[in-house]
């Protein structure tokens, strides 16, 4: 079942855990073709599995981890790999895109993609070593918190001598009770978002390691080798990832956000906070932080390392910062380091776990629900933390997340999700196109796979960030591109790049405030683009490597063009899944904190439009106006009978 | 992908003491297996046997080559990102990624950590995205 196609491995594999059986899952180049890999292959297993009838929590859910083709061909930032699900806190089709190692061993061992269903008997993890594959009881490790658990594995791995090399999986505490938004852990990266964790726990599996022998061979390995220096001479040298990301990494972006009133502040009351420069990336770099470091395959090197306790551990990023720190008024660095390492330990989602945490906070200040938790009151977190991952008291129920508590209890209008997920720390009111993004994306409140278009409402370019105009348009032309970079395995911050050099470094330049100024009155043009996405047939490469990279690396010929119209496939089919739960117009929502409550009473505008921008947005992906998408975009997308 | 042993193997157990991945098993005087799960081709069981009883992954007879001649991978820094797929690869565990030099340093690369431990295996400069090392 071997492929054409370079990258990829040509084989998918299947396990029910309930039977210990394993078997080839298959996969054509046609579906290579059409599906590339990663979120939008994982989209469609899913679709041909799921009806709308099933329940995350059950048989018939899969778990898809899915690489993209990039993958260990040595494409920069190329170490991510998908986990795709029916997820326990929407309800919906869902996706999490992970920088850990688990996919590069994952090719190593031969597969493009493992597919896990069914609940185990006993407590297991799961040993792949090439074709073979061993289930060990997991009572040893159950309890364990990801670190330790790791590092167990590691052990019984290396009993023989030999170095570990092997891709690890995990889940905390937190997924093995299902905390609703559980994450899995990879190394030190975390696939955080929509509950994997959970799904995980309820199949009894702790985890899984996968080692192999396997060579990723590219299709042009000397075409591949010129262009990745060229691409990683490119990203070295960019001012967002050559520069600003290695050196203060997501969290540098806190004091922008700031600046444009963005930050998320007290459960989005606000979108500026005071004593922001406490909590910032800034403070982080020069007081707190060891050394950057990153994932696997990545000359950007975003991540934080900082010391806690004596050990060199994980730093917050961005949205943990913003959170955790103005989002329910605490401006402790120290503590917010601590409980950044103990989410993750836990393992649970760090964005949806403070966005609970500050609905809660809200809710026990207007008296919906007396908790005891305060803004601000920030003394004895650590130990709710472990309550929420061992589900005791009111962690029992903080682990259903705000919007459930929202629905028990009232306060639906300041729990900040969509479709049952936390938003990130980007308070939309001041940047109504990422308003729009949060509302429509497939999984609910997520920054990146609604299209993050804080890019260009401040936080790279400096567009009118509260006009509705070709808000909808670009949102669109963002989310494909972003859906068709994480297919492919490549991490999503490559795409930084995407802007030159000069419009970043000279914000104030004639030339730069000259693209600030046209680009909102671009719609008609980037629709043009969207809907017609042949008529670019060619690459950008100065600025966008992506298309030849793919093209080396897999043989497959690529445009700019086809590279947005396969995105636009991926999202279109996560959508008409997604209707199959019954999702349609009346869920792509905010709260109406979002939608009606002026962030400043003096500006009339600092609201999300959104009921200006959905209808557009709908049009302009080809969906009703009910938000389905129609017979003839699924056609025109070959999704012909995926609805 | 996999070495194998012939049976010109005598069973001296010189590789199977010095696989880095563990490999390779056998007893004493008898012929010794290589477990191809495990082997990543370092070629390190073919330059050592001194009785050409080693094949590798093409079927091509390994030849025997003095420690001495081994040779060691030298990273260039102008290239080099520390994008870590040499450090991951290694089966040696003998690179690394350097410290900072200063706090707040972001030039880090890629440095033969052990070089008393290498066995100039090549799989680093093999695996490297942009060819920053070579094996002198």
């Amino acid at each position: 079942m071997s492929s054409k196609y370079g990258g990829y491995m040509g084989k998918v594999v299947q396990v029910d855990l309930a039977t210990g059986e394993v078997s080839p899952y298959p996969w054509s180049d046609r579906e290579r073709e059409l599906y590339i890999g990663g979120k939008i292959m994982a989209a469609k297993i899913l679709s041909d599995h799921l009806t709308g009838k099933e329940k995350p929590f059950s048989d018939q859910n899969l778990l898809v981890i899915a690489t993209g083709p990039l993958t260990g061909t040595g494409a920069p930032s190329s170490s991510r790999f998908n986990i795709s699900t029916l997820s326990p806190q929407t309800g919906l089709l869902a996706s999490s895109n992970c920088g850990g190692n688990f996919g590069y061993y994952l090719k190593k061992a031969g597969y493009d993609a493992l597919i896990l269903r069914g609940q185990a008997r006993e407590h297991t993890w799961l040993e792949i070593r090439n074709d073979k594959f061993i289930f060990h009881n997991a009572d040893g490790l159950w309890g364990k918190k990801a670190s330790e658990t790791q590092a167990a594995l590691s052990q019984l791995l290396t009993q023989d001598g030999a170095p570990d090399k092997s891709g690890k999986l995990c889940i905390g505490p937190a997924g093995e009770n299902r905390v609703l938004y559980a994450s899995i852990i990879s190394n030190e990266r975390i696939s955080g978002r929509t509950g994997m964790g959970a799904i995980m726990g309820w199949m009894n599996l702790k985890a899984v390691t996968v080692t192999g022998n396997h060579v990723v061979r590219p299709y042009d390995p000397e075409g591949m080798l010129k262009w990745n220096r060229k691409w990683f001479h490119y990203l070295r040298t960019h001012p967002l990832t050559g520069e600003q990301l290695p050196r203060i990494g997501t969290a540098g972006l806190v004091s922008q956000m700031q600046m444009r009133k963005i930050l998320a502040t007290e459960n989005f009351k606000h979108g500026q906070n005071e004593s922001f420069e406490k909590v910032n990336g800034e403070r982080l770099a020069e007081e707190f932080n060891v050394v950057n470091k990153g994932c696997l395959t990545c000359p950007i090197r975003c991540a934080r390392t900082v010391a806690l306790d004596g050990q060199e551990v994980k730093g917050p990023e961005l949205e943990t910062l913003g959170l955790l720190g103005g989002g329910i008024r605490n401006d402790n660095m120290e503590l917010l380091l601590r409980w950044n390492y103990e989410l993750d330990e836990l393992g649970m989602d760090s964005i949806s776990a403070a966005g609970t945490l500050a609905w809660a906070m809200e809710a026990n200040e207007k008296g919906v629900w007396n908790c005891g938790l305060n803004f601000g009151d920030v003394g004895g977190i650590s130990r709710l933390w472990e309550d929420i991952a061992h589900r005791r008291g009111i962690g029992d129920e903080l682990a259903n997340g705000s919007k459930r508590l929202s629905e028990k209890y009232g306060g639906k209008e300041f729990a900040i999700q969509s479709k049952g997920l936390e938003l990130s720390a980007y308070e939309p009111r001041h940047a109504v196109g990422m308003g729009l993004g949060y509302a429509v994306s497939n999984r609910g409140g997520c920054h990146l796979n609604g299209g993050y278009l804080v890019i260009l409402e401040g936080l790279g370019l400096n567009i009118d960030s509260q006009t509705p105009k070709a808000k909808a348009d670009l949102t669109v032309m963002f989310q494909n591109l972003m859906e068709m970079i994480s297919a492919s395995g490549q991490c999503l911050f490559t795409s930084y790049a995407f802007f030159p050099g000069f419009l970043m470094s000279r914000p104030n330049a004639w030339y730069t405030q000259a693209v600030n100024k046209v680009l909102p009155h671009a719609g008609a043009a980037v629709r043009l683009l969207n809907r017609f996405p042949q008529l670019v047939h060619m690459h950008l490469s100065p600025v966008f490597h992506h298309t030849r990279g793919f093209q080396y690396a897999t043989g497959m010929p690529m445009t700019f063009g086809k590279y947005m119209s396969i995105g636009n496939r991926g999202y279109t089919l996560e959508r008409s899944v997604n209707c199959r739960f019954g999702v349609s117009a009346k869920d792509d929502t905010l709260p109406k904190r979002l939608t009606d409550e002026l962030e400043r009473p003096d500006e009339p505008r600092s609201r999300v439009p959104l009921d200006k921008m959905k209808p557009v947005y709908y049009a302009a992906r080809g969906w009703d106006s009910n938000g389905i998408p129609t017979r003839s975009t699924l056609r025109r997308l070959k999704l012909k009978g995926g609805g | 992908m996999s070495y194998r042993i012939t049976d010109k193997c005598r069973g001296c157990t010189l590789c199977a003491k010095n696989c880095p991945m563990k490999a390779i098993t056998g007893t004493v005087k008898e012929r010794h297996v290589i477990d191809p799960d495990r082997c990543v081709s370092c070629g390190l069981c073919g330059r050592l046997c001194a009785f050409g009883a080693i094949v590798d992954d093409r079927g091509m007879a390994a030849a025997k080559v003095p420690k001495d001649q081994w040779k060691k991978p030298r990273i260039d820094p102008a290239l080099c990102a520390a994008c870590s797929v040499c450090v991951e690869n290694c089966p040696r565990e003998c690179l690394a990624i350097s410290d900072p030099k200063y706090h707040g340093d972001i030039t880090m690369i890629a440095l033969l950590r052990a070089p008393e431990d290498c066995i100039g295996c090549g799989i680093c400069a093999a695996r490297c995205p942009v060819e920053a090392i070579s094996l002198v």
